[in-house]
């Protein structure tokens, strides 16, 4: 199987580690930039979620990136089972979202704890962390789909960032309500977010992601059994 | 099952059939581009040059066989199964596509760990193949930094993790220097010699002339010659002619 192989390929690339430190900036940023102004913890740990944006982009990578440095001929050589190269690609990135998620957690509540000044309230806290961590595992999984679909790996990268600073925006004001059920929307629910009674419940938020998950791995799988290596 | 010593070498004798390349009515089309023609030949043990000007199929050809490129008619066989039906294909055929196929940033040894993992095959193999290539100095450095000469090296070092009875190498000579040439001719010699199959893809006829016992010529997508290099004399002259060449 490989699996092991996948994930020998994950940290063996030392831009992966590079994105994993960067998203912990990013996190004590965000925390500190809402203390900062206001008394609001929930709000500052959710941004355990935004780096989500960063385990999208290790799944797209880990995926295209074998078409752009060519190592796509060796795997498929090794593996000519192309479903099975996908569905490794996806046990190995699943966890490594659950990785950037998990510490991305620890990083937001010494964050907190720094500007509380004593012990954050894991179980108000709670919720939301878990809501931050499996948005980090479905979006790495989804990055790998992208990246099995669009294997330039530039294109890929520009069009996961394109839909979430932009595209999912203006889809969701075209369609209304429904725009509550586009990937980033329901990421937000996952962390509770807006806080308001219309959103999707956690739960059902994560289920529908989970979804999305496997319809752009099925995509990507066919994707990539079609796509003559030349 | 052949014997250590056998005279057909170690990959002789009744496995020959296992390993005998075959393609069959094989064409692809890319779009309006008819980049191989209703191809059929067999290859042995022994080196086969796979002959064509730039362009005329070679490496299509290929890959069709490897499972990359999927044909549109027509079917390429090793033993008389697919390359994707071998139970461990890189225990059966070895190939050196080109001299890309690295992450920058892995060291060589990183790449060969991660590619003998893939491919069901043992990690004890990784400074094995590293010595039968020469490579074992560089093995820590990031390929990033090899040269041209190093990565044919790293690549054909991947292709021997499976020690497979069959080798399929596109241009290999590509960036080796004169002694590096030599090197690898003897690597080949030594191959042929163990009963293997071997075929090396080029457009430098010299390079195959000294090495091959059989050429395959295409052009066009088509094939135009598969015979003992004997038969065809002086092989430039022979080759020109066949591939709409002058002379």
């Amino acid at each position: 199987m490989s699996v092991p192989a996948e994930a020998r390929k994950l940290v063996t690339v030392r831009g992966n580690w590079l994105l994993l430190a960067i998203a912990q900036l990013v996190v004590v940023a965000g925390v500190s930039g809402v203390l900062s102004r206001r008394d609001d913890q929930r709000a500052a740990v959710a941004h355990v979620g935004l780096v989500s944006l960063f385990s999208l982009l290790l799944g797209v990578v880990a995926m295209a990136g074998e078409y752009r440095h060519r190592t796509i001929t060796d795997t498929f050589l090794a593996v000519p089972a192309r479903r099975r190269v996908v569905l490794a690609k996806l046990a190995v990135l699943a966890p490594a979202g659950l990785v950037f998620g998990a510490s991305a957690s620890v990083t937001a509540l010494t964050a907190d704890a720094i500007w509380v000044g004593g012990r954050p309230d894991l179980g108000a806290l709670g919720p939301t962390l878990a809501g931050g961590i499996v948005w980090n595992v479905v979006f790495a999984a989804l990055g790998v789909g992208v990246g099995a679909v669009i294997t330039n790996v530039g294109a890929a990268v520009a069009a996961a960032l394109a839909w979430l600073a932009l595209v999912e925006g203006v889809v969701a004001q075209l369609i209304g309500d429904a725009g509550r059920w586009l990937p980033f929307a329901l990421g937000e629910a996952l962390v509770g977010l807006p806080n308001n009674a219309d959103r999707v419940t956690p739960w059902l938020a994560g289920l529908v992601l989970a979804g999305y998950a496997v319809v752009f791995a099925a995509v990507g799988v066919a994707s990539a059994v079609r796509r003559d290596v030349t | 099952m052949p014997r250590a010593g056998d005279s057909a070498g170690r990959f002789g004798g009744d496995s020959r059939a296992m390993t005998d390349v075959v393609f069959s009515g094989l064409s692809k089309q890319f779009g309006a581009v008819s980049a191989v023609r209703n191809l059929t030949c067999a290859l042995t043990p022994g080196v086969t040059g796979f002959l064509g000007p730039n362009g005329a199929g070679k490496t299509t050809t290929l890959r069709m066989l490897l499972g990359l490129v999927g044909p549109t008619a027509g079917t390429a066989t090793i033993g008389g199964r697919r390359y994707a039906d071998l139970p461990y294909p890189r225990r059966v055929v070895g190939a050196l596509l080109d001299a890309t196929g690295f992450h920058p940033g892995r060291t060589g040894r990183q790449h060969l760990v991660i590619s003998a993992a893939q491919s069901g095959l043992s990690a004890s193999r990784v400074p094995a193949v590293l010595d039968q290539v020469e490579l074992g100095d560089a093995a820590d450095r990031r390929v990033r930094g090899y040269s041209l000469g190093m990565r044919q090296r790293l690549g054909l070092a991947t292709a021997l993790l499976g020690d497979p009875p069959v080798l399929i190498l596109d241009e290999p000579g590509n960036g080796l220097d004169p002694s590096g040439m030599a090197w690898l001719r003897r690597l080949l010699r030594s191959m042929v010699t163990e009963g293997r199959t071997v075929v090396i893809s080029s457009h430098v006829l010299a390079e195959v002339g000294q090495i091959a016992d059989r050429v395959v010529i295409v052009d066009a997508g088509e094939l135009r010659f598969a015979g003992p290099l004997a038969d065809l004399g002086e092989l430039e002259t022979a080759f020109l002619r066949l591939t709409d060449g002058v002379r």
